[in-house]
């Protein structure tokens, strides 16, 4: 019998494979483990301590920054799966004409867009508006992150939706159900792992960004990111790491939710 | 009401696509559907059975024509308004509900109250026998099952017609005919009116009160399942459904719609005439090889054909004799049943005689 080829077989491929392992999961364990970190120090190690953490927790600055992140993120996440829900059953529950591909495109434009392009280009109009209107808020911020997680919720309910099965609307619609109801008791249940999934990328997203939040945001309008990356100019501590690995627990969490969420449906 | 037909389709078109890409899935084609019948669209793959489904049920709208349920008019009506269920080809059950949610989905979207849907589920799943899986998801039951509970779904609001779409088409073999003795009972035993879709000939022959031949969008007849074997009125449906041997010929004579035909290889053969047609030039006849026998070919009188024994099938339950006729082209099938330690009446190579039975052959309208 011919040996199957397999990539696993090949000379170097653990090699490799543990090398970009640890090149990406090496430096993040450097950090968490440095959020414990007595002293001053990001590479001297003075021994085991809390204390990093409590002054994150006393830092105003910090807790004000996460608010508004989450602000930020639930609202534009939210908005966004609405608008991305929508525009993903317009574009999968009709027949194929003509300009569906240009929508495709139009709808998927802010991940072809480079990020600092679109970030120049709202500083710009944003600014023109925040003089015409006077308003300063955290619209501007809502609204821009709001724009760019659209596509990344459109994504997966999309992909959800073309794999469902339309002869099941089509059932539904023949035991007399309107064509909302269809959407209410058969469309929506079907489609709501899709639409989790792009919440919930949303809102990993949206806090996450740097770039279009630091052209965006007005004065004392800093989200979590911004404000770290604003740090990082000044000298570092373990608060960095502590605020960081916080972060990074946050993530972990949602991912947790999300596959278990996604488990649990068919 | 009892005069009306269940469902009448009159001069229903349905094009699919423009300019040079139209193509006509249903080909102005009309049938009435009487109530309370077992009534089959029979037909090879693609002539159109699921499209004139779908007419029905309102998932798709003619590009022509009307569709009558009970003397009205609902080919522009939506398919939730129309009284008529559908058990589709996939079963299409909803996987985020239970066996009963399933059935009571109809019942709950006519808004009807509660009491009565648990009463009717509780029926339904009774004359489908499924009650101990009321509580089951649909993911966790057989194929057959599956089948049932789309069945009762569909049943359940208690339509005027019930369309099925290949429903046994995805079961194995015993299943199916399991399932064909049971969609049988069900619908006496309801009294809906069903349309029936499937390829299968002996499904369509042995389930139906009348069936419909289709072929490329149009249907060519209508007739019981005895009508449509022993008498087909078109090649397509000739051919289609069982065997059959086709034969060339002239009318000499007709007499109370019974045509002499000189088919040239022999005697004449007596065969009717489809009612109103008017034989011109060469017509074609038909023949089943069950209604043929043979004979010695010298004797004559009784033998309407000779022709050159080429193959001897033996089969069990009867046997096959492939004959060339006279005419050195044509090919013959009979078929004959046999009887205990009956030696074999002829050998290939055989010259032989073919006597046909009285009221076997039937001409053609094309
Ligand atoms: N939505 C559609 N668009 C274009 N052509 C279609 C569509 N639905 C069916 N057809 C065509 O119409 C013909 C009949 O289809 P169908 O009614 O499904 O046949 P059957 O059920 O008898 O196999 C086929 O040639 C099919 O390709
Ligand atoms: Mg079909």
């Amino acid at each position: 019998m011919a040996r199957q080829f397999s990539v696993r077989r090949q000379t170097g491929f653990t090699t490799i494979a543990m090398i970009c392992f640890f090149a990406l999961y090496l430096p993040i364990a450097v950090l968490v483990i440095y959020a414990f970190n007595a002293g001053q120090s990001l590479s001297i190690w003075e021994g085991f301590s809390l204390r990093w953490f409590v002054k994150a927790f006393e830092n105003q600055h910090v807790i004000e920054a996460s608010i508004r992140s989450l602000q930020i993120a639930v609202v534009a996440a939210l908005v966004a799966t609405a608008a991305a829900t929508m525009a993903a059953l317009a574009t999968t529950r009709t027949e194929p004409y003509r300009g569906l591909t240009l929508k495709y495109a139009f709808i998927n434009q802010p991940l072809m867009i480079p990020e600092i392009v679109t970030a120049v280009a709202l500083l710009i109009f944003f600014s023109r508006i925040k003089v015409w209107t006077g308003y300063s808020g955290l619209g501007y911020l809502i609204a821009a992150h709001t724009a760019f997680c659209i596509p990344f919720a459109y994504l997966p309910i999309r992909a959800r939706l073309e794999n469902m099965d339309l002869t099941l609307e089509r059932a539904a619609a023949d035991l007399y159900a309107t064509p909302w109801k269809t959407f209410r008791y058969v469309t929506l249940p079907l489609l709501w792992p899709g639409i989790l999934a792009g919440l919930m990328l949303a809102f990993v997203i949206s806090l996450d960004d740097v770039v279009i939040t630091e052209f965006v945001k007005s004065a004392g309008q800093d989200t979590l990111p911004t404000y770290m990356l604003g740090q990082l100019r000044r000298a570092i501590t373990p608060e960095m790491n502590a605020i960081s690995t916080l972060f990074l627990l946050l993530s972990i969490c949602i991912v947790t939710v999300f596959f278990f969420v996604n488990k649990k449906r068919i | 009401m009892a005069d009306l037909n269940a469902v009448e389709i009159r001069n229903v078109s349905k094009i699919f696509g423009f300019g040079e890409f139209a193509f006509a899935a249903v080909n102005d084609t009309s049938v009435a559907i009487r109530q309370n019948e077992f009534f089959t669209l029979l037909g090879p793959s693609g002539c159109g059975k699921t499209t004139l489904l779908r007419l029905i049920a309102g998932f798709e709208f003619p590009t022509a024509g009307e569709i009558l349920l009970n003397g009205a008019n609902i080919a522009a009506m939506p398919p939730f308004k129309r009284p008529v269920n559908t058990v589709f080809q996939s079963y299409a059950l909803f996987p985020h509900m239970t066996v009963a949610e399933n059935i009571g989905f109809g019942l709950q979207m006519l808004g009807r109250p509660k009491a009565e849907i648990e009463a009717r589920v509780a029926e339904m799943l009774k004359l489908v026998r499924m009650e101990e899986l009321r509580g089951r998801r649909t993911s966790q039951i057989s194929g057959g099952q599956q089948q049932r509970v789309a069945l009762a779904r569909a049943l359940a609001p208690q339509p005027k017609v019930l369309l099925l779409d290949e429903p046994l088409s995805a079961l194995d073999y015993k299943l199916r005919k399991d399932m064909q003795i049971e969609l049988k009972r069900l619908q006496s035993e309801t009294g809906i009116t069903f349309i029936f879709v499937t390829h299968d000939q002996e499904e369509a022959l042995t389930m139906s009160d009348r069936v419909a031949v289709m072929s490329a969008g149009r249907i060519l007849q209508v007739g019981s399942p005895r009508e449509i074997y022993d008498a087909p009125t078109d090649r397509f449906v000739a051919d289609f459904i069982g065997e059959t041997n086709f034969l060339k010929g002239r009318v000499v004579s007709i007499t109370d719609g019974i045509a002499q035909v000189d088919t040239g290889v022999g005697g004449r053969i007596a065969a009717a005439l489809p009612q109103g047609f008017v034989p011109e030039g060469e017509v074609t006849v038909v023949l089943r090889p069950e209604h043929a026998m043979l004979c010695a070919p010298d004797h004559s009188g009784a033998c309407q054909m000779t022709g050159t024994l080429e193959n001897v099938v033996y089969f069990g339950t009867d046997t096959h004799y492939h004959v060339r006729l006279a005419d050195g082209v044509t090919s013959f099938t009979l078929r004959e049943q046999n009887k205990p330690l009956q030696a074999a009446r002829f050998a290939s190579g055989d010259r032989v005689g073919i006597a046909i039975e009285s009221n076997a052959a039937r001409v053609l309208r094309n």
